[in-house]
């Protein structure tokens, strides 16, 4: 979890402007930290739920709500689901009514795997909300996709179902599949992590390496994309400058590009320099991975800025955010909202080494994880009832205590 | 409509234009209802109704006010189209098309207002007119039709022209064998045509029912190119659709014919595309021929498809779930008829998108694949302009075309 010196920032589509109301331009935002700095984030489109040392809080244009005695969020535009220690519950957002939409409680036991994962199943932030998963599939963590999901097993295998339309599932076919089934391709190298995006997918190895598969439209899985070929191409007739285009450093040669509009089996993806990737995230049509040397890099569809580069150019190869470069600031998750990516940074230990061991600052620690914060005092399953937000964003903060 | 020619040019000035479209609009916010077909995200109602309180304001949207249209236009069209693209397109709710309408109008809207070049505001009333749905009374089909009389006059480009020229030499046809020859009757009867093909469900190339057509007179490349030249179509690039380099891409008319008509680098067809309904004008110039009363569906119902491309199109032997009349109005195109009952012999693909499809290459057969296919029983014909080829439901076809071409295929049942 962060630990003191940490900050979250935040690149892309803003809530107010969710809201209707202007944007606060392309730069980067810092997360106003709240009581004990922010430790995770679960973005929605028009809103963000943070986890702060006083506990959960719901942020959206113009205002909180605390939301006590909660542990963890999946939220969506829809519903929002929240899980607790003893019961997971999901209320509809912008509807009137003050009674959860779906409840399940919730047997107590070691410290749970993190939502979407749930005992026996996982949850979904929209009907039915909760989906039984096979006896024998051991989870660690699992991510939601537009259309699809994938399960990383304890023994680092990836599993992939649901819609297959764009590839997404990495079985090769553009088939769906109703039930969990083992990407083959990437049977035999252990994973550490995997993400999904709108209809994208991603996993990083033990080792390092980042896989990805599914739809690369917005040049999202750092493939050769056509329709920014031809942007880049028009771009140049015209003689406007680069601020909508983003080539890559090194472009390959026209004639050998083929290009890719759906990956259906995983494909490693290089990062220049080819440093070791420790976490990934994947937006509707982006991706962001941060590397264990402590940057962030990130591709695929740019249009609200959510690449971090301070434009709107979309990109089918890796940029690093210089920005974090500049403010030496050293990136340690990434979390990527639809259209936004949340980067938790921090100064990098003294003195800077490309070997240096983070473990030996104790209060240190990764943003990753699934450790949870310490138990807020109040663990009861009458767990408050976060009020429905209003139909007018408010202007300021309201802290509503349920 | 298009402005005829001779006709005076509308008033001048981008003002004249607003004034225009301003017209297509409720007069009153309180009109205005931003109806949708069913429920969306709570998130985006308040982004509906904030573009519309621009739209409403004293002088319309005038400089900042403009860019803010434009950019909720963006969102709403950003964000719906991800519901667009969140399932099988006929799963797709008319709620979230109505949205990506609505994204459509004000950003058009929001161009228009900025004094931007018509040719910007059509695009995005194409984009609507493509992938959304009707709010409002059509309003994109009713916008678009004012903004075509606010394009520059002089239509006709180098591709209009270069079209007009006729190839030294017409591509020889294949031959085709009398005892596999279509049947050819001249404005058959109401029960005749019942009764002897489409009970029987037996296929028949029918002659005389085009004559009176306008489309016939008055078709060619450069008139599509006048009529619609501006107009954003999706055009499907490669051989055919089974090709694993097949794609589909949206361009305007005009970049089409330049393209993939008059100078061919690569195969390009705009196939498959209810053009009639984005572009009314040309579906005055076609009739829906009288047998489709004998079908049980309304007349609304008639799926009426644009087939538009240069010679060398295939669209490889497959199967529609529906009665077929394929008008030919100019080019010829070479068609092989195979019964449903053949269907073994034909090797249908396994996957689900493409089991309405035969592996084979009819005109070039990997007999050592396929060998049942030389089992199969075909008919076949070279259809002429003027003439329409009756496809029964469920019977294969393989159609290339030989010259460049213009079908019109009615769907009913």
């Amino acid at each position: 979890m962060a630990a003191a010196g940490s900050s979250w920032l935040v690149f892309g589509f803003s809530t107010e402007e969710a809201a209707g109301e202007p944007g606060p331009g392309l730069g980067p935002r810092r997360l106003e930290p709240g009581p004990g700095g922010i430790r995770r984030v679960w973005p929605a489109w028009s809103y963000v739920v943070v986890e702060t040392g006083a506990g959960l809080e719901l942020r959206s244009a113009g205002r909180r709500q605390r939301l006590r005695g909660w542990r963890e969020a999946l939220p969506s535009e829809t519903h929002v689901v929240l899980r607790g220690a003893a019961a997971a519950r999901a209320w509809r957002r912008g509807a009137g009514l003050r009674s959860a939409a779906w409840s399940r409680f919730l047997p107590r036991g070691p410290a749970p795997r993190p939502l979407p994962l749930l005992p026996g199943g996982f949850a979904l932030p929209r009907p039915p909300f909760y989906r039984a998963l096979p006896a024998g599939l051991r989870a660690r963590s699992l991510a939601l996709g537009t259309e699809h999901v994938l399960l990383l097993g304890t023994g680092g295998d990836v599993h992939a179902w649901g819609g297959g339309r764009h590839g997404q599932l990495g079985h090769g076919t553009l088939e769906s599949e109703a039930q969990p089934r083992l990407v083959e391709a990437l049977a035999g190298v252990p994973m550490a992590a995997v993400a999904a995006g709108g209809w994208h997918s991603a996993s990083v190895s033990e080792a390092g390496d980042l896989y990805m598969w599914g739809w690369n439209e917005s040049g999202q899985l750092a493939l050769p994309c056509k329709a920014l070929a031809e942007e880049r191409a028009q771009g140049e007739e015209a003689g406007a400058g680069a601020a909508a285009l983003s080539p890559c450093p090194e472009p390959p040669e026209a004639e050998a590009t083929t290009f890719i509009s759906i990956q259906a089996l995983p494909a490693l993806l290089d990062l220049p320099q080819e440093p070791e990737v420790s976490g990934v995230s994947c937006g509707s049509r982006h991706t962001a991975a941060v590397t264990r040397g402590g940057e962030l890099y990130t591709w695929g569809w740019g249009k609200y800025g959510q690449l971090g580069h301070g434009d709107d150019a979309s990109s089918d190869c890796p940029r690093r955010v210089e920005h974090l470069v500049a403010q030496g600031l050293w990136a340690e998750a990434v979390v990527c909202g639809p259209w936004t990516t949340y980067v938790c940074v921090r100064e990098p230990p003294d003195p800077p080494s490309s070997t240096a061991d983070c473990s030996e600052d104790p209060a240190a620690g990764t943003c990753l994880g699934p450790t949870l914060p310490s138990a807020p005092q109040d663990q009861t399953c009458s767990d408050s009832v976060p009020p429905e937000p209003n139909s007018e964003p408010q202007v300021g903060l309201q802290l509503h205590e349920g | 409509m298009a402005a005829p020619v001779g006709a005076e040019a509308p008033a001048a000035g981008p003002g004249a234009l607003w004034a225009e479209v301003r017209a297509l609009l409720p007069g009153t916010e309180g009109e205005f209802t931003l109806a949708l077909s069913g429920e969306v995200d709570p998130c985006v109602r308040p982004l509906l109704r904030r573009a519309r309180g621009l739209l409403y304001g004293a002088e319309g949207p005038a400089g900042g006010e403009a860019a803010a249209l434009r950019r909720l236009g963006h969102v709403l069209r950003d964000y719906s189209w991800e519901k667009l693209n969140a399932g099988p397109w006929q799963e797709v709710s008319k709620a979230w098309r109505q949205v990506y309408t609505y994204g459509c109008l004000f950003g058009a809207l929001a161009e228009i207002s900025a004094g931007c070049p018509p040719v910007s505001a059509v695009r995005l009333c194409d984009m609507g007119l493509l992938m959304g749905a009707s709010v409002l009374d059509n309003v994109l089909g009713r916008l678009v039709r004012v903004l075509q009389q606010h394009l520059p006059r002089e239509r006709r480009g180098a591709a209009g022209l270069a079209a007009e020229k006729a190839r030294p030499e017409p591509r020889p046809a294949p031959a085709v064998r009398p005892e596999e020859e279509l049947p050819r009757l001249r404005c058959p009867s109401l029960e005749s045509f019942r009764d002897k093909h489409l009970i029987p469900q037996k296929p028949v190339v029918l002659e005389g029912i085009m004559d009176h057509w306008p489309c016939m007179r008055k078709w060619s490349v450069d008139y599509i190119c006048q009529v619609a030249g501006c107009r954003t179509v999706p055009v499907e690039l490669g051989s055919r659709y089974t090709d694993e380099e097949w794609s589909q891409k949206l361009m305007t008319v005009d970049d089409f014919i330049g393209q993939y008509i008059v100078n061919e680098k690569s195969m390009g067809y705009l196939a498959q595309h209810q053009l009639f309904d984005q572009i009314p004008e040309l579906k005055e110039d076609i009739s829906i021929p009288d047998y489709c009363c004998l079908g049980e569906g309304e007349e609304e119902h008639i799926t009426i498809n644009a087939w538009f491309g240069p010679e060398g199109t295939i669209s490889p032997l497959h199967q529609d779930p529906q009665q077929n009349f394929l008008a030919q109005v100019f080019g010829r195109k070479y068609i092989r008829l195979y019964s449903p009952q053949d269907s073994e012999n034909l090797y249908p693909h396994e996957s689900q998108i493409l089991h309405n499809t035969s592996q084979v290459d009819v005109e070039n057969p990997d007999l050592v694949k396929f060998p049942n296919f030389r089992k199969a029983a075909f008919q076949s014909c070279v259809l002429m302009p003027g003439q329409v080829l009756f496809i029964p439901v469920k019977y294969w076809h393989y159609v290339r075309s030989l010259d460049v071409s213009f079908s019109v295929s009615f769907w009913w049942s």
